[in-house]
């Protein structure tokens, strides 16, 4: 009986006890996560033996120290994480962790999704990824190219108009995936009903709504703070294996059209990812070919999203003008009244 | 009983069951089960389950129960304690 | 009176104890829901243990409850499932006055009436503070529910001011006070326990002294400790023997018609004819002689 044994709950906030944590990640070999909001950590006596901590819907730095393995400890710590979610209305939760620990969290009632590089795992502990796919495989085309692309388009402008006319042109099927994820300036409605009446011209084009299998903060929780250039490449990579592997071969997909990025780095790496991942011909599924299509420019500058952020600081509206659509033109005008 | 909020009760630890508690939109009882003692025991798990539920007048519930080999007596004080809990309610012990 | 050397303590809330104990054989299984129980589990724990006093299981071993204070919000729950379960026993946590166990007495009778049982619950008083070792004569002779009263010693010591020590001098006065109450009143006395589960020589030297003070038994925190604790308690071939040829003795003088028994030309009283009988009980108890044996 471990009667000196005690589990505690606290905050991000308790930055004394998120400093302890940290601490006993980077003796387990972990990193600890920017995102993480409440922390759970099992003591014997005063010593931390295991810690772990729920990020919105998402079990991560889960940890068991080396001499202590073997006790159900992992267990533990998993239950009290769901307790914690599960008081704040969560109930549907997903999973990071290493590849060795699967069989313990397989106990905890959660299926793996995907693996990536023998580093990490993605797994979730409802039915969901199925659903999603039976879903997608109800939407299926026919046809040799079935492309695909992936955006945020926050907000759309005439740069992703001409990519999505342009894969268009060159598919017979065109999938087009909206971040669904509500961390951006601009709202997930917002974004994807200016897609829609951007693109209503084009009549190949099924404008699917994002999920939390794409781009999300279960899949690629540092995508959300590329402008800190956190993004932590493992991440990027998981993404693109669930991508390929749970997602693409429901819908048949071929090809991945993404613009070509000048400016950021951490778009352009993500980019080079995608082809080494999406298109290696060793796979768990089909390869998907990546087509790069070269960005359109305005006055010798490449129309992105960013550049639209910052002209709208700047107020320069007239310039703004000339790189959105006129429906996102109207949209920001009435947003900034 | 009416099951007014969503509640939790157990632990995933063996011998253990950890039992989620749901209000349900139709009259029925909905139960998931996983075990990891289901082949032999699957069953009588979930008669188990709907009895001590039926016992204590619940419906419209939803239950998801994640039973690591518990003992009967296991599964049905942390049942009954995610059904109290979900009801804001205090035992009605002749239902227990 | 029924022999309580060892008490295990088993943790409400802790499901592989709870279905367990009883296969180490302690001669009390002791439930607890108080200080090893977090507050959001007090519901739970209370209703496992309701559950595990009905089991099939624990019909065979005497069992108790460590039920919250009745100021506190559980502590009316807690014995309602108790007695509800049909446990045999409510130990009573921070017992400092008589009025603690009358109160106590009377939650207890009220619940026993509202199910028509006939069964009388016991009570053990746990003496946890200064206060409680001064009026433990009292207490003691208070309640003919009462069997027993048991010293808790890390709310003792707070409350003394000191803290524990290998040498248990902090304790020698209220060990020796309760063993005096207990036996003036002729009910049992009972050790703390000690936690230290990894230090066994520190376990049998501390079951050494408090059996020599003259306590029927102790609180254990773990299982690996009942055997230990039988085993010194269990009584050596000598005075097994000794025993023996007392009962003899006894019998053979009873069926003679003697009046007086004795043995070796010296005389046997009443006393040294019950310390006999408890010698086999307990040796019979701990498997040293079989039931044929006599």
């Amino acid at each position: 009986m471990n009667s000196s044994i005690s589990v505690s709950e606290f905050g991000s906030d308790n930055k004394r006890r998120v400093a302890k944590v940290k601490e006993f990640l980077d003796k387990n070999g972990l990193d600890m996560s920017s995102d993480v909001e409440v922390f759970v950590t099992i003591k014997d006596e005063d010593e931390m033996i295991a810690c772990g901590g729920l990020a919105g819907k998402v079990l991560k730095c889960i940890a068991v120290d080396s001499s202590r393995r073997g006790q159900g400890l992992i267990l533990k710590v998993v239950t009290h994480l769901l307790n914690a979610a599960f008081t704040r209305g969560t109930k549907e939760l997903f999973l990071f962790s290493t590849p060795k620990n699967i069989k313990f969290f397989e106990d905890c009632g959660f299926r793996l999704i995907e693996e990536c590089d023998g580093e990490v795992i993605l797994m979730e502990n409802s039915k969901n990824l199925a659903k999603y796919q039976a879903e997608l495989s109800s939407l299926k085309k026919d046809g040799d190219v079935i492309g695909s692309i992936v955006m945020n388009a926050n907000p759309f402008t005439l740069g992703h108009s001409y990519l999505i006319e342009e894969a268009s042109k060159r598919s017979d099927w065109l999938h087009l995936f909206v971040v669904k994820e509500d961390a951006s300036e601009f709202k997930f409605a917002d974004r994807i009903r200016l897609i829609r009446e951007g693109i209503k011209h084009l009549k190949n084009v099924t404008v699917h709504e994002g999920s939390d299998y794409i781009i999300s903060k279960a899949t690629f929780p540092t995508y959300f703070i590329k402008d800190k250039g956190q993004v932590n490449e493992i991440h990027a990579k998981l993404d693109l294996n669930v991508f390929r592997n749970q997602l693409a071969p429901y819908l048949g997909i071929t090809h991945r059209f993404v613009g070509t990025e000048p400016y950021c780095k951490v778009t352009n790496n993500y980019n080079q990812n995608m082809k080494k991942i999406l298109a290696d011909p060793n796979g768990k599924s089909a390869p998907i070919e990546v087509v790069e299509i070269e960005r359109i420019e305005f006055a010798d500058q490449a129309i992105s999203a960013s550049r639209v952020r910052k002209l709208l600081n700047e107020k320069n509206y007239d310039e703004l003008k000339n790189i959105v659509p006129p429906t996102t033109f109207e949209f920001l005008m009435k947003e900034i009244i | 009983m009416k099951i007014i909020n969503s509640a939790h009760a157990g632990t995933l630890e063996s011998s253990d069951i950890y039992i989620q508690i749901n209000p349900f939109k139709e009259d029925k009882i909905e139960l998931e089960l996983e075990s990891s003692v289901e082949e032999l025991y699957g069953d009588a798990i979930k008669e188990l389950i709907i009895k001590t539920l039926e016992d204590m007048n619940v419906s419209f519930v939803h239950v998801k129960a994640q039973d690591k080999g518990a003992m009967d007596l296991v599964i049905k004080a942390r049942l009954q304690a995610a059904v109290l809990r979900a009801c804001e309610s205090d035992p009605v012990w002749e239902e227990l | 009176m029924k022999l309580r050397r060892s008490m295990l303590f088993v943790p409400g809330a802790n499901t592989a104890m709870v279905c367990n104990a009883y296969v180490y054989k302690p001669d009390t299984v002791m439930f607890d829901l108080e200080d090893s129980v977090a507050l959001a589990e007090k519901d739970s724990a209370r209703l496992m243990v309701y559950h595990a006093l009905k089991h099939f299981a624990y019909q065979d071993v005497e069992t108790a409850v460590r039920v919250n204070p009745l100021d506190s919000p559980y502590g009316h729950l807690d014995i309602e499932a108790a007695v509800r379960g049909g446990v045999d026993i409510i130990r009573l946590p921070k017992t400092d006055t008589i009025d603690d166990i009358l109160d106590m007495q009377s939650v207890i009778e009220k619940v026993e009436r509202k199910i028509g049982t006939t069964k009388k619950t016991q009570l053990l008083a746990a003496i946890e503070s200064a206060l409680g070792v001064v009026n433990a004569v009292d207490i003691a002779r208070c309640s003919s529910r009462l069997m027993g009263i048991a010293l808790g010693a890390e709310d003792y010591v707070r409350d003394i001011r000191t803290q524990r020590t290998k040498e248990g001098t902090e304790l020698a006065a209220a060990r020796a006070q309760i063993l005096l109450a207990a036996r003036a009143a002729k009910i049992q006395a009972f050790d703390s326990v000690f936690s230290d589960v990894r230090d066994k020589e520190g376990f049998v030297s501390e079951v050494k002294k408090i059996k020599n003070l003259g306590f029927d038994g102790k609180s254990l925190v773990n299982p690996n400790q009942i055997y230990m604790l039988h085993d010194i308690y269990a009584p050596t071939q000598k005075e097994i023997d000794w025993a023996f040829e007392v009962i003899e003795a006894a019998e053979h003088a009873k069926k003679n018609g003697l009046g007086v028994i004795s043995i070796d030309g010296r005389m046997v009283d009443a006393p040294i004819i019950a310390r006999a009988e408890r010698t086999i009980y307990l040796a019979r108890t701990s498997g040293m002689i079989g039931e044929d044996d006599e």
